[in-house]
């Protein structure tokens, strides 16, 4: 049969983001497939050595749009290494029950996606909704719907306001409550189990292979958990469970995604029971005038889509030398995408792409 | 394991300046021929999961430094190591890495965009991010953005001055 040329993305229905692939088709077989992302690339990571080190915050949470929180997370996590602040206990807390709404957020954008592009427009609807509600909660506590800007190295900018608390329950036992209706209308529908088991099949030693982390790599049964593996904020203080599945597909992982908003909702709960009062940020020098010490260091924490990391270089100055972020997308939409794409069906590409949870600015910085 | 693995090292590759940045942070400075051979051991001794490679231009020393990151997948080994060379600024020409950790492929095609360096056999050195040419690979210290910026962009005439 003949080889045709198909250009997928980015304007392209069944495509979300900023991202394309070029895919080489024998009917609607994909013989092979090339990703083209580069589409978003601001060259984040030169700027931010053009600016001091808390000027950069603006441009951190701008590196993922869906959860910019983990990118602020990493980010203070590495000036507060290399400057050796100190973050208050209660400070901890408001961070690590932030992280976990946005957590619940993001995925809750990752459900709109992926079932929107099957077809099951009422899930997809409720899952905005329920992704607005928590972006509401954002809107109080910072000002921001989107880009927070909260986390702060020494802490976090400002205390909950008041009553801000029973907000947070409220909104979480809305959401739970639905939790019956979203199994009944997806997780247990036949047609979406018809559509992604089997789609995008990845076997353990591939997946590891290739350096898969997050969803794509918890569907195929290891429980990889930077929560667990080098507990940051105060994620050593807390019982949770890391969900797995065994079948490596989108099936397995979208599930994953499922169970774990419904862990990251119980431990928001028993965060709030146990969160201290106290101060919630340590003071830092001045920002115009702040030299962070001479120094490297990597951190990382566990983002809703895997391990997020940073390098950090400091020559001694008021600005970063060199940040590079190591980001989970840059290798579930390159590398792993391109080979889940391999004898797929047409069809199926957006499903594989979007099951993986490749997010396109993530990609290009 | 942390002692254990620093003894190994010593003893198979003789001299490699180790340090600990912290408790689970490990440095290793490695001499540019022997990084495929220590990254090769490294994975053998149980830290197969391949986090980043990067990439530092210090710029004084005439020196591009590049940095691999290695981790691990077994949640015992909690060890995160950072693997560094470096290579003349001038004449940036590598090995690839790619044969030990397959996922270090668009890693090495980005570094080869921003920074100019070419990795030898890589296998396939195409473009990533950028569709322009660039004299000076644009993520090195001696590349103005801001200039290139006014150069290029201030070039173009503005909608009035078309008219």
């Amino acid at each position: 049969m003949r080889e045709l040329e198909l250009y997928f993305g980015p304007q392209h229905l069944g495509m979300v983001g900023n991202f394309s692939i070029t895919l080489k088709v024998e009917g609607d077989k994909v013989v092979e497939a090339t990703a083209n992302p580069g589409y978003l690339h601001r060259g984040f990571e030169k700027l931010m050595e053009m600016r001091t080190w808390t000027q950069n915050f603006p441009l951190v949470c701008r590196i993922n749009v869906i959860e910019p929180d983990h990118m602020e997370m990493v980010y203070a996590m590495a000036v507060e290494k290399l400057a050796g602040i100190e973050v208050p206990e209660r400070a901890n807390y408001i961070r690590a029950i932030v992280l976990e709404l946005a957590r619940v957020g993001s995925h809750l954008f990752g459900l709109w996606a992926y079932s929107n592009m099957l077809g099951f427009d009422t899930v997809a609807q409720w899952a905005m909704y329920h992704r607005d509600l928590i972006l509401d909660l954002f809107e109080e506590l910072c000002g921001g719907r989107v880009y927070h800007i909260y986390i702060w190295p020494g802490g976090v900018r400002r205390d909950f306001p008041k009553g801000f608390k029973d907000k947070i329950v409220k909104t979480l036992h809305t959401i739970g409550s639905c939790v019956p209706d979203y199994d009944n209308a997806f997780f247990n529908n036949r047609l979406f189990y018809k559509r992604s088991a089997g789609i995008g099949k990845i076997s353990k030693e591939d997946a590891k292979r290739f350096g898969a982390v997050g969803q794509v790599l918890r569907a195929v049964g290891e429980k990889f958990d930077v929560r667990k593996i080098e507990p940051y904020a105060v994620y050593d203080k807390i019982d949770f469970d890391v969900p797995t599945r065994e079948d490596g597909d989108a099936y397995s992982r979208i599930w994953v995604v499922r169970d774990e908003m419904i862990q990251s909702v119980h431990m928001i709960f028993k965060l709030l029971d146990q969160m201290p009062e106290g101060r919630v940020y340590n003071r830092i020098p001045n920002p115009f005038k702040w030299k962070v010490p001479e120094g490297e260091t990597y951190v990382r924490v566990e983002s809703s889509r895997g391990e997020l990391g940073l390098y950090m270089v400091s020559d001694g100055g008021d600005k970063p030398y060199r940040v590079h972020f190591r980001t989970p997308s840059f290798t579930h939409g390159l590398i792993i995408l391109e080979k889940l794409l391999r004898n797929a069906s047409i069809a199926d590409v957006g499903n594989i792409m979007i099951s993986c949870y490749v997010v396109a600015p993530e990609i290009d910085r | 394991m942390k002692t254990s693995l620093t003894e190994m090292l010593k003893k198979n590759f003789g001299d490699l300046q180790i340090s600990f940045l912290e408790e689970t942070r490990m440095v290793i400075n490695v001499p540019k021929e022997q990084i495929l051979d220590v990254l090769a051991f490294i994975k053998d001794n149980g830290y197969d999961f391949f986090a980043l490679v990067s990439c530092v231009d210090w710029i004084n020393e005439e020196e591009l430094e590049l940095v691999y990151i290695v981790s691990s997948y077994l949640i015992k080994n909690k060890l995160d190591i950072i693997v560094k060379t470096r290579i003349p600024r001038a004449n940036p020409i590598f090995r690839t890495i790619t044969p030990v950790f397959p996922n270090a492929e668009p890693y090495e095609r980005e570094i080869h965009e921003l920074f100019g360096v070419k990795f030898e056999g890589h296998p396939r050195l195409i473009p990533l991010f950028l569709e322009r040419n660039y004299k000076i690979p644009p993520f090195r210290k001696d590349f103005d953005s801001r200039k290139y910026v006014k150069d290029v962009f201030d070039a173009v005439p503005s909608i009035e001055e078309e008219k």
